[in-house]
């Protein structure tokens, strides 16, 4: 009862940071932005006590069915675009970052919020450590593709030597790529190590460290699609455009192979014991 | 090309040579990286879309003949082990393997053996994306000395050059970071190499055991036995675990026990023994409970236990039973009279029995769980049999995986794990500074490079300047 007040209060919380970050793109006011990012963090305070109350209500790690999932992985981001804002003081991000994040905890309330028991496949240690890995490199590449959009915005400003609007908000293009880059750097090794974490977990659950399910094979995608980004960068430079589009790309396969797999094939990736 | 000097000049290379440099340059290419891997990550979708290693017949329901046929012809059925999938994920193995000879040696050479460069231009400094000046006033020697002081603290490998005009000193570190992607490629390669052995040198294969049976095990001195198959379930009445008790037999003698369960398999002598279904014998039972009662009556008078295959006597009567067969859903063979199950499921128990009085036999009636007295146990007696009853035999599913590959595949990843943070995390920065007297002062330029994360040397730079202008 107390969890879901909060819950929702967090989503209405969400929403007012959403608004008055909006509301900052057009005004560029120093002091809305920094009414919305002291909104977002309410709301940010309030999401991490209904994780934890989940999680004692559970005792696991709460993320094993869809809304679970939408709530963890949203915390999660929030929780990484608070630490980036205070390493780098990019407040202009929370206005890409906070729409994302309601969206997401708004689809995680059309999901039963029923504790269910865990299933005998992910009954194992490897659940809280193969579920944070992977939803913390899929945090890392969701500020990548906002990062990137920015990136497209600022260098749209620059091409058409029009000064104005956006162009006084957003950073210069040196650092928006240069966390961008960041991004990746951690991403990659993370969706790499939930890759093989999962592997060892397969091994151990179902006999194969690999088995082309349809889980394994759409984070292969994932991974070739970043690696490509990454090789891209890199090693041909590119920047800009190039960059982002790839980037934008590899997240929509990102999301769409989460929602599609946990949709049609259920939770714990549709594996189960006959 | 046209070259005009040299002996070797007077021919073209041969055509061999030529064609070589060509196929070498087309495998060592980004563009070719990047066309595999995208190729690769798209093909792979279509896997995921179209069910894999159906039957002919299943693809022709879902998809029609026409493109059932283009399915098999592209072999998109079993599309992960088709030769053109393969032949990508050699071409991606080739396209490292050339990218690694290219770029190593060269940049193994360059970086770790590093001749002295004695003085440099003092113009690379003011091009460096970063830099900075520092006014010390100090006289030249002891600023050298402080400078190399800081960069000793920070773990920077140094090389001083001294000139007529000032000290010129060029300091680097992290150098093993530009090895990361090498490492990150070969880890690759030997992650494909463990699959590839466990291809040829592995089985997988699933056996039913019952509970008590013994099963033997494919290439291998031993056998395993299932002692005993059980569910564990929530309060809420949810399974929670599947258990089978396993123990591992050599030469007739137990050598092993252990529970298995989901998430923790058996692994015995190269072998992993996994849960992976179960179910109650369909054609088994552990034992069945035969009551005795008058014909025309509902009560039955005693009842007693048979176990299978065991003869048992009825007490107070001149009756032994012994248990022959089961069946869980009952249906008799008119061409073969054979009695079998036509389900796994037990919609339909019966017992097969035979009757004794003394020694004789002198009947073996099947009877029905479902159906008491639908016909008579002992013809020409006022006493008759029913089946009230009986305890089934659960079977465990347990799938078996050889895989020698397995641990070189697990090697690969930590290779890969350590690659990446040599690639990530360890960054290649170089810095060179200048240093020249100004009066009873000296000044202090340093300029640096990193081949990733400008923010860090940014940072260091502060630091260090930091540090140099601190007493």
């Amino acid at each position: 009862m107390l969890t879901n007040i909060l819950f929702h209060t967090a989503i209405a919380a969400y929403f007012v940071a959403t608004c008055i970050f909006v509301v900052y793109l057009f005004t560029h006011n120093e002091r809305v932005v920094k009414t919305a990012v002291g909104v977002l963090t309410a709301a940010f305070v309030l999401h991490t006590i209904v994780i934890v109350l989940r999680w004692a209500g559970a005792g696991r790690t709460p993320v094993v069915n869809m809304h679970e999932s939408l709530l963890f992985f949203s915390w999660l981001t929030v929780a990484l675009y608070m630490i980036m804002l205070v390493k780098f003081k990019q407040r202009v991000l929370g206005a890409f970052v906070t729409p994302f994040v309601l969206l997401l905890i708004i689809s995680s309330s059309f999901f039963p919020k029923t504790i269910i028991p865990l299933a005998p496949v992910l009954e194992s240690y490897w659940l809280p450590v193969h579920v944070v890995l992977a939803f913390l490199g899929n945090a890392f590449f969701a500020i990548a593709f906002f990062l990137g959009i920015m990136y497209m915005i600022q260098e749209h400003y620059l091409k058409k030597r029009k000064l104005k609007g956006l162009f006084y908000i957003l950073p210069s293009l040196g650092v928006i790529d240069e966390l961008n880059y960041r991004c990746l750097q951690y991403g990659f090794p993370l969706l790499t190590l939930a890759i093989i974490t999962g592997a060892i977990w397969s091994e151990y659950a179902l006999g194969s460290y690999w088995q082309w399910k349809p889980r394994q094979v759409w984070s292969l995608i994932t991974w070739f699609l970043y690696a490509a980004l990454l090789h891209g960068r890199l090693t041909a430079g590119w920047r800009g455009k190039k960059a982002a589009l790839l980037s934008a790309l590899a997240f929509m396969v990102l999301v769409g192979s989460f929602i599609m797999i946990n949709v049609i094939l259920g939770g714990a990736h549709g594996i189960s014991l006959r | 090309m046209s070259i005009k000097t040299g002996a070797g000049a007077k021919t073209p290379p041969p055509f061999y040579k030529r064609v070589g440099r060509k196929v070498w340059l087309f495998f060592n290419s980004l563009k070719l990286t990047l066309a595999v891997m995208l190729t690769l990550a798209f093909a792979a979708g279509f896997g995921t879309v179209i069910e894999q290693g159906l039957r002919p017949a299943e693809y022709i329901r879902a998809f029609g003949p026409k493109w059932t046929s283009v399915i098999y012809y592209t072999q998109v059925n079993d599309l992960y082990h088709a030769w053109w999938f393969t032949a990508l994920l050699a071409l991606l193995c080739l396209n490292i393997i050339v990218c690694t000879f290219e770029r190593f040696p060269p940049k193994w050479k360059a970086l770790l053996n590093q001749k002295p460069s004695g003085k440099f231009n003092a113009r690379i400094i003011s091009n460096c994306s970063h830099n900075n000046t520092i006014i010390l006033a100090t006289e030249l020697d002891k600023a050298r000395e402080k400078v190399l002081a800081v960069f000793k603290k920070k773990k920077y490998k140094t090389q001083l050059t001294t000139a007529s005009d000032g000290h010129y000193i060029y300091a680097w570190r992290g150098t093993l970071g530009r090895f990361g992607s090498d490492i990150v490629h070969i880890s690759l390669l030997l992650i494909l190499l463990g699959s590839i052995l466990g291809g040829f040198y592995g089985y997988k294969d699933n056996k039913i055991v019952y509970e008590g049976d013994t099963m033997t095990v494919p290439e291998a001195p031993f056998q395993v036995k299932l002692n005993k198959f059980w569910i564990d379930f929530y309060d809420t009445g949810q399974i929670r675990q599947y258990n089978s008790l396993l123990s591992v037999m050599e030469n007739g003698k137990e050598v092993l026990k252990k529970q298995i369960w989901v998430n923790e398999p058996l692994y015995y002598k190269g072998i992993r023994f996994y849960q992976s279904s179960y179910g109650s014998a369909w054609d088994r039972i552990k034992r069945a409970d035969i009551g005795l009662l008058k014909k025309d009556s509902k009560r039955i008078k005693t009842t007693v236990s048979v176990d299978w295959g065991k003869t048992v006597p009825l007490k107070g009567t001149p009756y032994s039973i012994k248990l022959m067969g089961f069946a869980a859903d009952f249906a008799y063979d008119n061409a073969t009279k054979t009695v079998f199950s036509q389900s796994a499921e037990t919609k339909n128990p019966a017992v097969h029995i035979e009757i004794y009085k003394g020694k004789e036999m002198i009947s073996n009636p099947w009877l029905f769980l479902n159906y008491p007295g639908i016909f008579p146990a002992i013809p020409d007696s006022e006493d008759d049999l029913v089946f009230a009853g009986f305890t089934g035999i659960m079977y465990s599913g347990i799938s078996l995986n050889k895989d020698p590959g397995t641990n070189v595949v697990w090697l690969g990843a930590l290779v890969m794990g350590l690659g990446f943070f040599l690639a990530f995390f360890i960054t290649h920065k170089r810095l060179w500074i200048y240093i020249k007297s100004e009066g009873n002062s000296s000044e202090i330029k340093i300029g640096g490079f990193i081949n990733k994360n400008q923010f860090a040397l940014e940072k260091e730079l502060k630091d260090i300047v930091h540090r140099i202008e601190s007493d």
